[in-house]
């Protein structure tokens, strides 16, 4: 397992950006904020909900609803994509409760065009451990695993989207990967 | 299970540092575990299709434009609200649904309002400064039955329940009075005479009249005068016209029968500034030591004819002492009588001449700087009692709505997250 992904490293580099304005005083902004998180938001809706049209509902619902009520937004309640991210997992959820059941995972396509000939054996079969490993996670783990990995936020502003502290979601993190490492093993 | 935070802490620093760099690279096995893991979950995230992003970026760079924004949009919008209707009146459980949604959150807000409400109004807190129980309980010391009235200021006069010219700022006062101001008053316990038709009432009546200093002497003679007229006397007077101050009091005795004509004509010589009146049923002691009276002069003549048959001295003797405890039990019976007979027959009536402006306390136009001062401290009192009373009704009112609105915060976000269970 010790590979580089150029997907990971294009997340990186929108982690590292800043919005040079608020989000909420203009398009332009709100557009430089969509950029940045589309992909992300999508991640973590579909990790949520598993289901791919759901999700694009949801995602588009989500950007709408946060166009919408961007002028709400206030920077002492956290970060721009903290507070995005609090829609859209407000939006799933509530995608979730309607629906009154939890929707299994989609298959993903395959996603090839990042990977060499002699990866794609070894990754697809580390990639069905790990989903395997997932569905022993309940709602709440699986909900901060998608956050930190798909989301790609940082522990602070998941801490801001869940409306906890930043030490009992670095705790919860540990615990739910350790968790999730026994399950790959087992 | 306790962990170990040196542990927790170095493999989220591990984690991290995978995801930033792209490499599990950690030394200890577990933790470049944990970044492999990190890093196969971060790879695996689920990827939006092109021709949805290219759909929502459209509409993101078009502003995200509503359905209604166009003609087709339109027609789409109506037939969905139609529909969205449809089915909320069919729902079976649209009733529960609104239920819950409207009125328990109106119950919830509603209800200890009506009790804020109510308690305010049952302690008295909207009344005014002078409430009515306050002016009752403070001439009924041990009265049956009591009607004051308070007020202040010069001006027109006009009728009130009793006959008396009282101001017409007193208005409200004496409304708030009325029930108190029946010419019979509630016989107390214990002195209830059931069945007699011709009740004995004690009454007296108090009056402060508004007199300058230079009209006291002239109004002092005329309560004299008043009181003549109408067949009373004056039981004991004192008036003071000095130039440093003046004032007067009187106690008459007024007949019952010319009482309201009497009371007419001294309210009369001057602005009523307050007024009060009692009464007090004494009908059970009338009858009672009227019956004592007859009993005891029966016993009287019976004694009588016992002398006249006695035989002996001894037994003469012994009949005449009875006699004699007999006349005395009949003169103090007679005395009691009488008295109670004058005491219903004549009602009491204390005046009270006071300095016109002295008793001035609400403050007028004009005046002194004390009086600027004092009308300001009145105000800013008044104002402070409003105050208070709109805080009394608005901070449990804003405590009430920041629990509902926490409540209800919770409530959603406890749905929410059930999502997750």
């Amino acid at each position: 397992m010790n590979c580089t992904y150029r997907r990971i490293k294009g997340v990186n580099e929108a982690l590292a950006e800043r919005m040079p304005v608020a989000a909420g005083t203009d398009t332009e902004t709100f557009a430089a904020l969509y950029e940045r998180t589309f992909p992300r938001v999508y991640a973590y809706v579909a990790s949520l909900l598993r289901d791919r049209a759901a999700a694009e509902d949801v995602t588009a619902q989500a950007f709408e609803r946060a166009y919408r009520r961007r002028a709400t937004y206030r920077k002492r309640r956290g970060s721009h994509e903290a507070w995005l991210f609090g829609i859209a997992r407000n939006a799933a959820l509530d995608e979730l409760r309607r629906r009154k059941r939890r929707a299994h995972l989609e298959a993903e396509p395959e996603d090839t065009s990042a990977l060499g000939a002699d990866d794609h054996a070894d990754l697809a079969l580390r990639r069905e451990a790990v989903r395997a490993a997932m569905t022993a996670l309940d709602g709440r783990e699986r909900d901060l695993i998608a956050l930190k990995f798909s989301a790609g936020l940082s522990n602070s502003e998941i801490a801001r989207v869940l409306e906890v502290s930043e030490t009992a979601v670095g705790t919860r993190l540990h615990r739910t990967l350790t968790k999730l490492r026994k399950a790959c093993h087992d | 299970m306790t962990e170990d935070t040196a542990t927790i802490e170095r493999d989220l620093a591990a984690v991290e540092s995978a995801l930033a760099g792209g490499t599990a690279t950690h030394e200890d096995p577990l933790a470049r575990e944990l970044q492999e893991l990190a890093l196969q979950l971060r790879a695996d995230v689920p990827r939006p299709e092109p021709s949805f992003a290219e759909e929502l970026h459209e509409r993101m760079e078009a502003a995200f434009p509503s359905p209604a924004d166009s003609a087709r949009g339109r027609a789409e919008a109506a037939r969905a609200r139609q529909q969205a209707t449809l089915k909320r009146l069919s729902a079976p459980r649209a009733g529960r649904r609104f239920a819950r949604r409207y009125v328990l959150p109106a119950a919830g807000v509603g209800v200890p309002l009506a009790l804020i409400v109510g308690l305010i109004f049952a302690v008295g807190g909207p009344s005014g400064p002078s409430g009515g129980d306050d002016d009752a309980g403070a001439g009924g010391v041990a009265a049956d039955h009591t009607a004051n009235s308070a007020g202040g200021g010069a001006g027109e006069q006009a009728e009130s329940l009793s006959g008396l010219p009282v101001e017409p700022s007193e208005r409200s006062a004496r409304r708030n009075s009325a029930a108190l101001a029946p010419a019979e008053p509630v016989p107390r316990d214990g002195n209830f005479a059931p069945g007699q038709a011709d009740r004995k009432i004690e009454r007296s009546f108090s009056l402060e009249l508004d007199v300058p200093l230079e009209d006291m002497a002239r109004v002092a003679d005329q309560v004299t005068a008043v009181t003549n007229r109408h067949g009373g006397f004056v039981l004991n007077s004192s008036v003071n016209a000095g130039r440093e101050g003046g004032g007067g009091d009187f106690s008459l005795r007024i007949p019952s029968d010319r009482l309201r004509p009497a009371l007419r004509d001294l309210a009369e010589l001057a602005p009523v500034i307050r007024q009060s009146q009692e009464g007090r049923d004494v009908t059970r002691q009338h009858v009672t030591a009227k019956d004592r009276l007859q009993a005891a002069r029966a016993e009287r003549r019976s004694l009588l004819r016992r002398l006249e048959e006695a035989d002996t001295d001894q037994e003469a003797e012994a009949i005449r002492q009875q006699l004699d405890l007999v006349a005395g039990e009949i003169n103090g019976l007679r005395a009691q009588l009488r008295d109670l007979r004058l005491r219903t027959d004549y009602a009491v009536v204390n005046v009270s001449l006071l300095v016109a402006g002295d008793h001035d306390d609400n403050g007028g136009v004009g005046g002194s700087f004390d009086d600027a001062v004092d009308d300001a401290g009145g105000l800013l009192v008044g104002f402070a009692g409003v105050l208070i009373r709109v805080m009394a009704l608005a901070v449990p009112l804003g405590l009430i709505a920041l629990a509902a609105w926490l409540g209800t915060r919770g409530l959603r976000r406890r749905r929410r997250e059930s999502a997750l269970a």
